[in-house]
């Protein structure tokens, strides 16, 4: 567990590519500047999708890991 | 990427799913997209033909397996409902070619909504596909 607090969280587990980047992109939309956004993952397309779409977003990926399967992305929006 | 275009030739249901998956990625995050379809794919712009997109060939018998995992990976299963859900992102552009709409019955009366319009595929490929910072064909 990180212990990075999120404003807000989303889980996409079960889910597959393109549906976690594209409910990130709407749950990005929802916070606001300098907000945390906790993703929750189990499409391992997520582990290089996640950290190329912060860099193009302009977005920072503060912390991620793996356990058992589970991604979990903490991205302060930029 | 600031615009993409696309392409789409082939249809059946398995088929339209990777352009339709890659368009939903790219509006989601803000890309304008641009979409034309060709040849028989024409006809997932009408509701009946989005609805009546089946797998064919050798893979027709796994149709409903197919929708069972496009459903468990979040997308809606139905082709129409994926349209309307790209089309709700505001980034993504439906266009039927004239020619194929022409050559498979479809017109402004069966064209779903959510398209923008029959137009001249000469028109696409100079004003969207030649202009855009990329390109794809399926």
């Amino acid at each position: 567990m990180s212990d990075i607090k999120a404003d807000s969280k989303l889980d996409t587990s079960g889910k597959c590519c393109p549906m976690p980047i594209v409910e990130t992109n709407m749950a990005m939309k929802k916070i606001n500047r300098g907000e945390i956004l906790e993703i929750t993952a189990t499409d391992p397309g997520t582990l290089t999708d996640i950290p190329s779409w912060c860099e193009r977003s302009g977005h920072t990926l503060m912390e991620s890991g793996e356990s058992d399967g589970v991604m979990q992305f903490y991205v302060k929006k930029g | 990427m600031k615009s993409l275009a696309i392409v789409v030739r082939e249809d059946g249901y398995d088929k339209l799913l990777t352009p339709l998956a890659f368009a939903y990625l790219q509006g989601a995050e803000g890309t304008q997209v641009d979409l034309l379809f060709v040849n028989w794919a024409v006809r997932a712009l009408t509701e009946e033909g989005a609805k009546g997109q089946v797998i064919q060939g050798e893979h027709a018998d796994q149709d409903g397996w197919v929708r069972q995992q496009v459903e468990k990976a979040g997308l809606p299963p139905d082709i129409y409902d994926v349209i309307q859900a790209l089309k709700a992102t505001d980034n993504v552009n439906f266009y039927a070619c004239s020619l194929a709409a022409s050559i498979f019955g479809v017109n402004e009366d069966n064209l779903v909504p959510e398209a923008s319009g029959i137009v001249g595929a000469s028109w696409f490929l100079n004003e969207k596909a030649a202009k855009a910072e990329h390109c794809q064909y399926f």
